[in-house]
């Protein structure tokens, strides 16, 4: 009686879920070994884990995940009867082992085999942990009855005794397994789902009834109302889970990264019991490992760093999780070396991402926001322990995506603090209903802040144009203005009714506020999210639709994606735009300048239509042709010029930096590099050129961002340092 | 004629293995997860045998052993150990508790009909 595939599919998904689970409680437990923490019992955990597994695998007639776990279990009942003690390298052992076990049961999920990995190094390396002899040797399978057998010896004294003390124990209450069964996710799903529409019904029939007198519709309608509402906060529960889930990875994770970087590190987590919907805690799984990791690759130092610092060797990372307004709060606390500011920002400057002269006014919290920026990353080299390539701007938008918001705290020098706030749940969500343009749209109520309303003349006068941008003053604050009916392209609402009214919604995104104009503003409702198809994905106004109380489909609008397309909510962005206003002004005649140093303190300038591309070379990477510099650059040899040899001499000698930087300039299908000390931004603006201060290599002088700055005579310099530039034909 | 047998395992595998095979043969199987919901369940249903593992969290398969041959309810019907080829020590417990045979694991179909039907000869 062959076991059918069937049952054989069902005994191995069950030997799966249990077993991954097991395996992650007997990564923790080792943890809690090798701290010299554990009781007793531990050891009697891990064994039954390994056991379980071993028993369950070569029933199933999983051989080689069997005679794996074999090895394991052996040395575990050697530690569990005293006959070994625990050492960093045996725990090492048993954790890789605990691997071994994981790798091969996620191959058995995938392809449904046992993989053909080698596992013999690592079971010698268990063997070999066992004084003496190689473990016991498997016996035979069997069975059969002890009155058959020769009479055993009686039984030892020493066997008898823990017997003994479990009939003292405290008589055991019914196990969870009594009271709790496993249920496949698609079943929550679906049931979710199910809700989902249960409430759009009860939203309509709510709706219709509203206008009904007849007395019985109405208690039913109302009881309908009731029992619905509570039906999905039950179905809800049911998807939630402990967010200690996901952190019970954490421990291991911690400590592997610890060793391999020789670190101290003591994790504290707070508010395992926290519980967050199942699809928000798979979103946040691989977000809060990244910080996690993060924390301990960049931001704990070492022990010697530590003491140097005056801290104590070790580092303490706390986790903390709680419930806080209807939304989830997470902190992420390290007491490492915090951010340095002026790292950030010069960073930042390096790769471009913002201008030195917003540098300069941003304030400690700004410069922090940076490292979400794309692009943004800190660390010199990429290490494979925190630099995948994915870096904090992944995390804040994994998060964002979700409904949720990320924050960071640091004091140099003090460690920082990551804060992470998210929704409780994306199915069901409260939402604002507002009307523009005659379509209806939802606003999620976590984004809302408040709601303005202006009549008559404080309508017509209320808002202000602050260098072209429509701001409102909102309590002595200015609060930048997005009109929906603008950003989404739609038909303006009658007139009339618009000059006498304006509805603003003030929301917060990404940190900071911002006020959208709609026509109306209807009422709140809870809302069942569906998600956009994906040939609307690409829209990053809209987070879903919904069906609303009548029937009809309403856009969800996406509010920070909103935000970004109006141009309301970065502060750097902001900027950008009020100087883009501020030079609109005069649109007619502006230019758009490269500005530049030659030298530490010559400011320089030529229009950027000139520039073919701006360039970074190691120093290394100039080789010389006769007496000229020149780098090999996109399978040509590019001439390199250095600005500062042509110019009148200015104080000190021109340095170089290294790497190079150099603004590539062509024409006519030649190219040639003026390597310039430093490429500081890009405006645009009128210029109102002053012929006076002309000299070699120098057109004249303007004053660009409230200094003077020398217009540089590019063709003369060329001209200077290569006579032929110009006169050659290109080599094509 | 079916008998009515109570398997106690804290891996849900082993005794869905353990159920499907015995129902196979005719038996009805109840199931427990550990020694204490064994006597929870033996408290409402009287079964003709126990087929108990030994390690289990809240009641191990020895203890349980003990309470069984302790209760006059139960009296002299026979227990099944799964034992593994590890633990000698164990199994020589399980005896002293008065255990009625023991399977090693892990064990085929074949083998636990075999020991079932041993001790269970009117079936």
């Amino acid at each position: 009686m062959p076991l059918n595939d069937n049952l054989q599919q069902q005994l191995i998904r069950d030997l799966l879920v249990e077993s991954f689970d097991s395996l992650d409680r007997f990564d923790r437990e080792m943890l809690v070994l090798e701290k010299g923490q554990a009781g007793a019992e531990t050891l009697n955990v891990v064994f039954r884990i390994i056991h379980t597994i071993k028993g369950s695998s070569g029933c199933i007639g999983l051989t080689k995940i069997e005679n794996v776990a074999h090895a394991g279990e052996s040395l575990l009942s050697l530690l569990r009867d005293g006959k070994l003690t625990v050492t960093p390298p045996l725990i090492s052992a048993l954790l890789e082992y605990s691997d071994a076990l994981k790798a091969m049961l996620r191959c058995l999920e995938q392809t449904g085999q046992q993989g053909s990995a080698d596992y013999s190094a690592l079971l010698q390396k268990i063997n070999a942990f066992q004084p003496g002899a190689a473990p016991q040797p498997k016996a035979a399978t069997g069975f059969g009855l002890f009155e058959e057998e020769p009479a055993a010896p009686p039984p030892a004294p020493a066997a008898s005794a823990p017997s003994a003390k479990i009939e003292a124990a405290p008589k055991a209450g019914p196990s969870v397994s009594d009271t709790a069964i496993r249920v496949e996710l698609t079943h929550l799903d679906k049931l979710m789902n199910l809700v989902g529409e249960l409430v759009l019904a009860r939203n309509q029939i709510v709706q219709h009834t509203a206008q009904t007198k007849e007395g019985t519709l109405l208690n039913a309608a109302q009881r309908l109302n009731i029992i619905t509402t509570e039906l999905q906060e039950s179905v809800m529960k049911t998807r939630m889970q402990p967010i200690g889930n996901v952190w019970a990875k954490f421990p291991r994770i911690v400590r592997d990264l610890a060793q391999e970087l020789d670190k101290k590190v003591q994790l504290i987590m707070e508010g395992n019991e926290t519980e967050l919907d199942r699809t928000i805690i798979e979103a946040i799984k691989d977000p809060l490992t990244h910080i996690v990791r993060n924390s301990v690759d960049h931001g704990i130092e070492t022990p010697a760093a530590r003491r140097a610092a005056g801290k104590p060797e070790q580092g303490v990372l706390i986790l903390r999780a709680f419930h806080e307004g209807g939304q989830v709060n997470i902190e992420i606390m390290d007491d490492g070396r915090g951010i340095d500011v002026a790292r950030v920002k010069e960073k930042a400057l390096q790769r471009g991402l913002i201008t030195p002269d917003q540098a300069a006014r941003l304030t400690h919290h700004e410069a922090f926001a940076l490292v979400f920026l794309p692009g943004f990353s800190t660390v010199e080299k990429v290490t494979n322990v925190s630099g995948r390539g994915v870096g904090m701007d992944v995390v804040k938008t994994n998060i964002e995506k979700i409904g949720g918001s990320v924050d960071i705290l640091s004091e140099a020098g003090q460690g920082a603090t990551l804060k992470i706030k998210i929704p409780l749940t994306l199915a069901i969500i409260p939402a604002l209903v507002v009307t523009s343009g005659g379509e209806r749209f939802a606003i999620p109520q976590v984004s809302l802040l408040e709601l303005v309303r202006l009549e008559g003349a404080q309508a017509r006068q209320g808002i202000e144009s602050l260098y072209g941008a429509p701001v409102y003053r909102l309590r002595g604050q200015l609060l930048p203005l997005a009109y929906l009916n603008r950003e989404l392209k739609l038909a303006n609402a009658p007139s009339g009714a618009a000059d006498d009214i304006t509805n603003i919604v003030v929301l917060h995104a990404d940190g900071r506020q911002f006020g959208l104009v709609v026509d109306e503003i209807n009422d709140t409702e809870e809302i069942v999210v569906k998600p956009l198809g994906k040939q609307l994905k690409g829209l990053n106004c809209f987070a879903g639709a919904t069906i609303m109380g009548d029937g009809k489909v309403a856009l969800i609008l996406d509010v920070v994606g909103l935000a970004q397309n109006a141009h309301v909510i970065s502060e750097i962005r902001d900027r950008t735009l009020l100087e883009q206003a501020k030079a609109a002004e005069k649109a007619d005649d502006r230019q758009t300048l490269l500005v530049f140093s030659a030298s530490h303190d010559a400011r320089l300038a030529i229009p950027l239509s000139m520039v073919a591309r701006l360039e970074e070379f190691p120093r290394a990477l100039i080789e010389r042709s006769g007496h000229q510099e020149v780098v090999q650059y996109r399978g040509q040899i590019l001439p390199l010029i250095d600005v500062a040899k042509y110019l009148p001499k200015s104080g000190a000698a021109p340095v170089l930096s290294d790497p190079v930087q150099v603004v590539v300039y062509s024409e006519q299908g030649r190219s040639i590099g003026l390597a310039v000390g430093k490429i500081n931004d890009i405006v645009q603006q009128t210029l109102t050129v002053q012929r006076q201060a002309a000299r070699d290599g120098v057109l004249g002088s303007a004053v660009i961002q409230d200094k003077v700055t020398d217009l540089l005579d590019v063709p003369g310099i060329i001209r200077a340092a290569d006579p032929t530039f110009y006169q050659t034909a290109p080599a094509a | 004629m079916g008998k009515t047998i109570l398997t106690v395992d804290d891996a849900s595998t082993m005794r869905k293995m353990v159920s499907f095979t015995l129902k196979g043969a005719g038996h009805e199987v109840l199931e427990a997860s550990d020694g204490a919901v064994a006597l929870q369940v033996l408290q409402s249903r009287p079964v003709d045998l126990v087929i108990t593992d030994i390690h289990m969290p809240n009641m191990d398969g020895i203890e349980l052993t003990r309470r069984l041959r302790a209760s006059p309810h139960f009296g002299r019907k026979p227990i099944l150990l799964l034992t593994t080829e590890s633990d000698p020590a164990r199994k020589n417990e399980g005896r002293a508790a008065g255990a009625t045979g023991w399977i090693v694991k892990p064990f085929n179909q074949e083998q636990l009909l075999a020991i079932v039907a041993k001790v269970l000869p009117n079936s």
